[in-house]
């Protein structure tokens, strides 16, 4: 598919939706951004790959073997002299020239439920105002109000990995599409009980039945309504997104054949083909026992699909504009406890950062010896959304109006971490 | 001693009767509020936009009160009457529909998604709100139902569940308490003094969660209060500040001091620990003096900022006319006044004197020639402001809303036909109620600038078993009565008549023969489908 092209044919088709538009700019209304910068963080993707559960950062990138919290595994060198990570990422050590480690994350709350909501908003819970969570905020940063494709894909792999993050403030427009017991969206395709000319026809009659409705008024709710009924059949088109079988099969098996390896090979047909923001969400790392057995099964699984996701990109020349985040609600406690399990912990943990807008080759932060505090380059949550706007082209202190308060996207007193910005 | 009490009978009758005259009725109310609706109207020199016709407003105000659209049996009953005599027929449905079990449905879901927001789903609450808006209970009883149940109903656990359900998060409760009763959003206020608004400190805000502080639930589930605990907080000049129990007009109440021996106090707290952990043991002791219910009584004293009535008022005018008096419905302060002052004051006053009777207050909104403008402005181009209330303003429906009107629109009319009349509704409507929450649950609540999610459109368009279940052909539903119309254009008629409560303009009606017309060697599937497209139109998705 030429990217180009049918973005070029989507913004065309676009041209007639400057009511519901609007009424986007409306939360926008303080920071009107020159329209060149505008157009550069257009075209830009995510991939989150969310490690449900919490992974742990000593099996991970942050090692610490032969100290008493260190565990069994072993450190290995990866290709950026005098880094080492965890041995069971064998392959991401080979890989790293697009990555950035971040190994000071004190994100302090290490409960799943609010740390969830930490890590997936950028802030803490404030009663009284929904805030939108990361995917809806990129789709509505990213995307495209009338897109033909969808603009926030969310998967799982087990039902732990799933909560339903609210668009809050930003509306339902910017919810995200469930890939749910199966592989596609929930009726994206047509049911068996109409014929595809029949579908379309009955689209053309219901959008003639409502013209004379719609045509009188300027209400978004409104026109949110038609915005959404003219999305359908495009939507429906993007079915084949969904379809690995329509990759070559060198390709599939390159993506292995666990779950999570099929969902990363779906998350990067999508970016492929514009969809803003994808989440694979890999679950289920909670080991609160058997630690080392855990993760020496999830890490293969990590390392293996993270290191073919990121050479795919790469070699389609989508790693320059697609940004792939590594992350969790928080990592997990240096000491071992009775039952070989490593509890939740939120003080002095890992994520990494790959691809758009990053400085690949890159540690950033440090551990004491034993990883129980950061004792350097300290960052929250907010500085970690800050950083991961500002690799996208987004100014980390844009605000949004909600009634007469304005928010900031990135959370009050956060700032982007340069050190792993390109 | 018969005699006696025939005699105070008698006199509590009269009483009764005479407290009644001293009330304006429902349309001298609609007469008041049209009157300073269009003193601005006059001042600003803005023409409103014309009255709905007969079929507009029955769909209008039948999903306002009962929560559903008319069937077409309705709609023909109802157009018959209002063609010789309008203004009392409209009177006549009005008075129908708010006294229909419908009317008690319909303010149940509101006032649950107002109270819980759906979040739980909750059978005993919602048969508890249902019988309260059965009794047309006044709104300041249930909330002290709701926020005082220790006083009110000792026996009764349901209403508890709203307080219950928030009292995990302090800061929930009190936000909630504050948005959702008073109409003041006092969030801002946490961290610091609001910035943009005078009217709150960081004082008001640990004030007024003070109030909740002491709660909690015993382990059978019913709430009470502890002996001591206030809020602290650290202001941003680093002091620590206890604010006391202080409401949001700025008013305190002072904390009794302690009297009691310490040994004492320290008996009663075993024993409300002890009701904490033990669902066998004894309702804990409960101390004289009670945070909560001071919050209770300030929230319905008679001060003159009437935050709890105007909150009422301002929330039902939002509910009926697609916006408050004031907007947004929780910045009621200073910064941010009414769009009319004395139509909010004069409604306020007339909630109190009623008892908070929410009938009565939506009776008189709906008679009002304001609540029946239509949707367009005489002048196309002309851009109306919102809170001149000079055009309609349409309103996305409810979750349950349109489920409901989608089991009505895809019945077989024939079959709806004095269904609503007859005795058997209650139980019927009951039912419907139960079969509309599947679908009901599939929705978004719509909330201020809602949005249809285009998970919404695809569902509707291609989700199998609704479409199984909308456009099925069996002899009960809408698609298979169509069927057996044999004249294209009754069959166009009905359809429209069942689905938008109205009959199709000639340009729709050739519209539709025309799409019947080619595909007549297959008119069942083209009947589907203009079913299908009638209820997928945003006519049929808000109310307007």
């Amino acid at each position: 598919m030429n990217l180009l092209n049918r973005r070029a044919m989507l913004k065309a088709a676009g041209a007639g939706t400057t009511a519901a538009a609007s009424n986007m700019a409306a939360v926008d209304v303080l920071s009107q951004p020159a329209l060149a910068k505008e157009l550069t963080r257009k075209g830009k993707n995510v991939i989150l790959l969310w490690l449900a559960g919490g992974a742990s950062q000593l099996e991970t990138w942050d090692p610490k073997p032969g100290r008493p919290t260190g565990g069994p595994f072993a450190k290995i060198q990866t290709s950026i002299p005098g880094v080492e990570i965890s041995e069971l990422l064998p392959k991401m050590s080979t890989r790293l020239d697009e990555t950035a480690i971040i190994r000071s994350l004190n994100t302090k709350i290490a409960d799943h439920g609010q740390g969830y909501f930490l890590m997936d908003r950028g802030r803490r819970a404030e009663p009284g105002l929904e805030y939108p969570h990361l995917g809806a905020i990129l789709a509505h940063e990213l995307g495209q109000i009338d897109s033909q494709v969808p603009d926030y894909v969310s998967m799982y792999t087990s039902t732990e990995g799933r909560r339903q993050g609210s668009a809050g403030f930003l509306g339902a427009r910017y919810n995200p599409m469930f890939l749910t017991d199966k592989m596609i969206p929930e009726d994206i395709q047509l049911p068996d009980s109409i014929t595809d000319t029949d579908h379309n026809d009955r689209a053309a009659l219901r959008r003639v039945l409502s013209e004379n409705f719609a045509r009188q008024t300027r209400d978004p709710g409104i026109n949110s309504h038609e915005t959404a009924y003219e999305r359908v059949r495009g939507l429906m088109a993007s079915d084949h997104l969904f379809d690995v079988e329509r990759e070559p099969q060198a390709m599939r098996d390159a993506y292995g054949p666990t779950q999570f390896g099929r969902q990363c090979l779906v998350a990067r047909r999508l970016v492929e083909a514009g969809v803003p923001f994808v989440k694979v969400a890999r679950a289920w790392w909670d080991s609160h026992g058997q630690n080392f057995e855990t993760h020496r099964e999830l890490c293969a699984d990590l390392d293996h699909c993270m290191s073919t996701l990121l050479d795919d990109l790469k070699q389609r020349g989508l790693l320059e504009t697609t940004l792939v985040i590594t992350l969790g609600e928080f990592g997990r406690t240096p000491k071992i406890n009775g039952s070989l399990g490593r509890d939740h912990f939120a003080n002095a943990w890992s994520c990494t950062l790959s691809g758009c807008g990053i400085q690949g080759g890159t540690v950033f932060g440090k551990t004491d010896a034993d990883g129980q505090t950061v004792i350097d380059g300290e960052m929250n949550a907010g500085d970690l959304f800050a950083t991961i706007f500002a690799a996208l082209g987004i100014p980390p202190d844009k605000e949004y109006m909600v009634g007469s308060r304005p928010i900031p996207i990135a959370d009050f007193g956060s700032e982007p971490c340069q050190e792993v910005l390109s | 001693m018969r005699f006696i009490l025939f005699i105070l009978a008698a006199l509590h009758l009269t009483v009764g009767i005479s407290a009644e005259a001293d009330l304006p009725d429902a349309r001298q109310v609609a007469v008041q509020i049209d009157s300073i609706i269009n003193e601005r109207l006059e001042a600003e020199g803005v023409t409103a936009a014309p009255l709905l016709n007969d079929e507009q407003f029955l769909r209008r105000v039948t999903l306002d009160l009962a929560g559903r659209i008319p069937t077409a049996a309705e709609r023909a009953a109802f157009l018959s009457q209002a063609a010789t005599d309008q203004q009392a027929s409209r009177a006549k449905l009005v008075e129908q529909l708010i006294e229909s079990p419908d009317y008690a449905y319909h303010t149940r879901n509101q006032l649950d998604i107002l109270l819980l927001l759906r979040k739980q789903h909750d059978p005993k609450w919602r048969e508890y709100l249902l019988e309260a808006t059965t009794e047309n209970r006044g709104w300041d009883r249930i909330f002290r139902e709701i926020f005082q149940p220790e006083d009110t109903m000792s026996n009764d656990l349901r209403p508890v569940t709203y307080v219950t359900k928030q009292l995990n998060d302090l800061d929930e409760l009190t936000n909630n308490a504050s948005i959702k009763w008073l109409g003041v959003n006092i969030a801002c206020a946490k961290c610091h003094d609001h910035p943009l608004v005078d009217d709150w400190t960081q004082d008001h805000y640990y004030g007024m969660t003070s109030f909740f502080k002491r709660t909690f639930r015993t382990k059978q589930g019913f709430l009470s209060e502890r002996y001591e605990g206030l809020p602290k907080y650290t202001d941003i000049y680093g002091d620590e500040q206890q604010p006391g129990l202080m409401f949001l007009t700025g008013e305190k109440i002072d904390v009794p001091e302690m009297t009691m021996e310490e040994d004492e106090l320290k008996k009663l707290q075993e024993a409300i620990k002890k009701s904490e952990r033990d669902d066998k043991s004894s309702p804990p002791p409960r101390p004289d003096f009670r945070p909560r219910t001071e919050f209770v009584k300030l929230a319905l004293g008679d001060h003159d900022k009437r935050f709890f009535a105007r909150n009422l008022v301002n929330r039902i005018w939002a509910r009926l006319l697609g916006r408050g008096l004031v907007h947004p419905l929780d910045q009621m302060h200073s910064q941010n006044p009414p769009s009319h002052p004395e139509l909010l004051e004069q409604l306020s006053q007339h909630v109190v004197k009623t008892g908070y009777d929410i009938k009565r207050l939506t009776k008189a909104i709906v008679l009002s020639d304001t609540y029946a403008r239509g949707r367009t402005s005489p002048n196309a181009s002309e851009s109306i402001a919102p809170e001149l209330f000079a055009v309609g303003i349409a309103r996305p429906l409810a979750p349950r809303q349109l489920s409901l009107s989608l089991r009505i629109a895809s019945s077989n009319p024939e079959k709806l036909k004095g269904l609503v009349e007859a005795d058997a509704w209650p139980e019927k409507r009951s039912e419907l109620e139960k079969a509309s929450e599947g679908v009901a649950r599939k929705l978004l609540i719509p909330d201020e600038g809602f949005q249809i999610p285009v998970t919404e459109a695809l569902w509707f368009s291609n989700n199998k078993s609704l479409q199984n279940d909308l456009l099925s052909q069996s002899g009960d539903r809408l698609a298979g009565f169509l069927k057996q119309t044999e004249s294209d254009e009754e069959m166009i008629a009905s359809a429209f008549r069942s689905v938008l409560s109205r009959a199709p303009a000639d340009d729709e009606q050739s519209t539709l023969m025309e799409y019947v017309t080619t595909r007549r060697d297959r008119r069942d599937d083209a009947i589907k489908h203009l079913v299908w497209a009638l209820m997928a139109t945003p006519e049929f998705r808000f109310n307007h």
